[in-house]
């Protein structure tokens, strides 16, 4: 499925004054999907079959990413988003989901399991932001104000798609690069991508830190194993503070572990959401 | 040609100085989410794009203006619908999210390009002598409308000027060269972020610009926005001799309004004739984004100073 395609898919609903795309497909117990930065919901294209097999998928575009509103007049933190997909999911109707989350949406998903436990079935984080594990170097050179001025949109996407291949352990195709980038390539679309960066904060994980323990979520932790920008250290530790919690470990996959070893996470998700357990710290 | 490709345009990411303050204001201002290609190439001529907002800015923000501009909206919506329907969107495969936001960004230039038309006559009235010989507006205090833009509007989100992809580079060809444009306007390279629909559009669109009854209700449009932006008070700063005092090439500014002038009575048509593919007319006629009075002040209020 190439980007063109998966936007095609994507649905809208309105929360107050702003508009969230998702894609919606499949049907069984929910199941949300939330992306991290600098990506959205087209990160999960080859997940979203797989699971939408037992479940109803459900992939939403943060705020200020993907085609979901990006007008530069509203908070990005994962604390705002959070909260917009608890009105998003009371818009929609769903009261309870399963959440699996990556990189900052793994932030967006640790405070729904600590601050809005009523709406998480199970919880799925993969190389997750957590405790003071963010933000990374490059982002927070993005956020800075001056980086509008600085970087063209195509210098900003040149930039970070030479960025994003450090997340791959495989070899990515441009194609999915491109498609990855493809909402960031405008002015509109870089100068979102720049206020989302802005609004990374490493406060807003590291205050639920001592909820860790509290999270009541059957919850697996996922990690391609080599990746540089999430070090699984975190997810060990995520691991180890969050009652029952599983470390799935997958080699020869980085940060981009969905895309990298898109067959392995499958199994292991679908597996996890649907009643059965992680059978192993360490996949091979 | 449109636009003369002289100066070279202002983009948002580059202004400074003045030219910045300006843009933030005329955004304040004109109630809208971006800069259009009018702003971008007046402010090529960086000393006199200060002068014409400045005097510009007090006539922008009366009721005066708002309504000026809602009658053009309305001519243009009743000249569309006696136009045809074009039907576009039906022929083009589109999600639910991009036909939200394909109406959502249909819904800001149907807003601001008849503010950008009333503008530019009045702008050119302005460096014709008109409002000097006229005198200053009268002492009733016009009623002044909100400053923002609206919380729902669309963000002016446009693909670069000059594409890499090439159907939208032959796209944005045709166009220009129908139009008679030296530069693509900004409602194309925001519909050209879904290239289908406006691909599809501009197939239908493109016949409808040729037909002479198409051209008699764009220059009826620009007679109109004429006789609005007349009874407007407009300051007598913006003259043809202060832009020369100022060491601006006035006869060349002058050109460009003019041209701009020309244009937009079409482009409003056209985007009036998007809009009805979504919208029931008597919808499309209707502003998309009404504006409420300027609230008073606190100490116009009584409050704390």
């Amino acid at each position: 499925m190439n980007w063109r395609e998966f936007q095609s898919m994507q649905r809208v609903a309105e929360i107050g004054d702003r508009f969230v795309s998702y894609a919606d497909e499949g049907e069984g117990e929910p199941v949300i999907l939330i992306h991290g930065i600098p990506t959205w919901g087209y990160l999960w294209h080859k997940l979203v079959p797989a699971l939408a097999k037992q479940n109803r998928v459900l992939a939403p575009d943060l705020l200020g990413f993907g085609y979901s509103d990006k007008g530069d007049r509203f908070d990005r933190s994962i604390a705002r988003q959070a909260e917009l997909i608890d009105a998003w999911m009371e818009k929609i109707g769903v009261e309870r989901a399963h959440v699996v989350a990556h990189d900052i949406g793994g932030g967006v998903g640790l405070r729904l399991a600590t601050l809005f436990p009523r709406r998480v079935n199970r919880l799925c984080v993969m190389n997750t932001v957590a405790y003071d594990s963010w933000p990374i170097e490059m982002m927070l050179q993005l956020g800075h104000p001056e980086s509008r001025r600085k970087l063209s949109a195509s210098a900003a996407v040149k930039m970070l798609k030479q960025a994003l291949k450090q997340g791959f352990a495989t070899s990515p195709e441009d194609e999915l690069l491109d498609g990855i980038l493809a909402p960031y390539t405008t002015e509109v679309g870089k100068l979102s991508l720049i206020r989302d960066a802005a609004a990374l904060n490493t406060n807003l994980t590291t205050e639920v830190t001592h909820l860790l323990p509290r999270v009541n979520a059957p919850t697996l932790v996922l990690w391609g194993e080599a990746d540089v920008f999430q070090l699984v250290k975190y997810g060990e530790r995520l691991a180890w503070d969050i009652p029952g919690a599983r470390l799935v470990r997958i080699k020869n996959a980085r940060h981009f572990v969905m895309l990298d070893q898109p067959d392995q996470v499958a199994e292991h998700v679908s597996a996890f959401l649907n009643g059965g357990q992680a059978e192993s710290t360490r996949a091979s | 040609m449109f636009g003369l490709g002289k100066p070279k345009q202002v983009t948002e990411r580059e202004a400074e100085g003045e030219i910045e303050r300006a843009y933030h204001e005329i955004k304040q201002c004109l109630r809208v989410t971006g800069i259009n290609l009018n702003f971008r190439t007046w402010a090529g001529y960086e000393k006199f794009f200060p002068l014409m907002w400045d005097a510009m800015r007090p006539t922008v923000e009366t009721r005066a203006f708002e309504e000026a501009a809602d009658q053009v909206r309305e001519e243009a919506v009743r000249a569309a619908e006696a136009l045809g329907r074009l039907d576009a969107a039906s022929h083009v495969r589109l999600g639910e999210s991009q036909a939200y936001q394909i109406k959502a960004a249909l819904d800001l230039y149907h807003y601001v390009n008849p503010k950008l038309l009333v503008f530019t006559s009045a702008v050119k009235l302005a460096l014709g002598g008109e409002y000097r010989a006229r005198g200053e507006s009268g002492a009733v205090t016009p009623e002044l409308i909100e400053r923002g833009a609206p919380a729902r509007m669309y963000p002016m989100e446009m693909v670069s000027a000059e594409p890499e992809d090439e159907r939208l580079s032959r796209l944005f060809d045709d166009i220009k060269q129908t139009l008679s444009l030296s530069s693509i306007n900004s409602d194309y390279r925001t519909l050209a972020l879904w290239p289908d629909y406006l691909e599809a559009g501009w197939g239908k669109l493109k016949p409808v610009t040729g037909r002479g009854e198409y051209k008699q209700s764009a220059d009826r449009l620009r007679e109109t926005a004429r006789s609005l932006a007349r009874a407007l008070p407009i300051s007598a700063t913006l003259t043809r001799q202060r832009v020369e005092e100022l060491g601006e090439d006035a006869g060349e500014i002058i050109q460009t309004t003019e041209k701009f002038e020309q244009l937009l009575p079409s482009l409003i048509i056209n985007i009036a004739l998007f809009v009805l593919d979504w919208r029931a007319p008597e919808e499309a006629v209707k502003s998309p984004f009404p504006a409420a009075p300027r609230r008073k002040a606190n100490r116009e209020q009584g409050g704390v100073r």
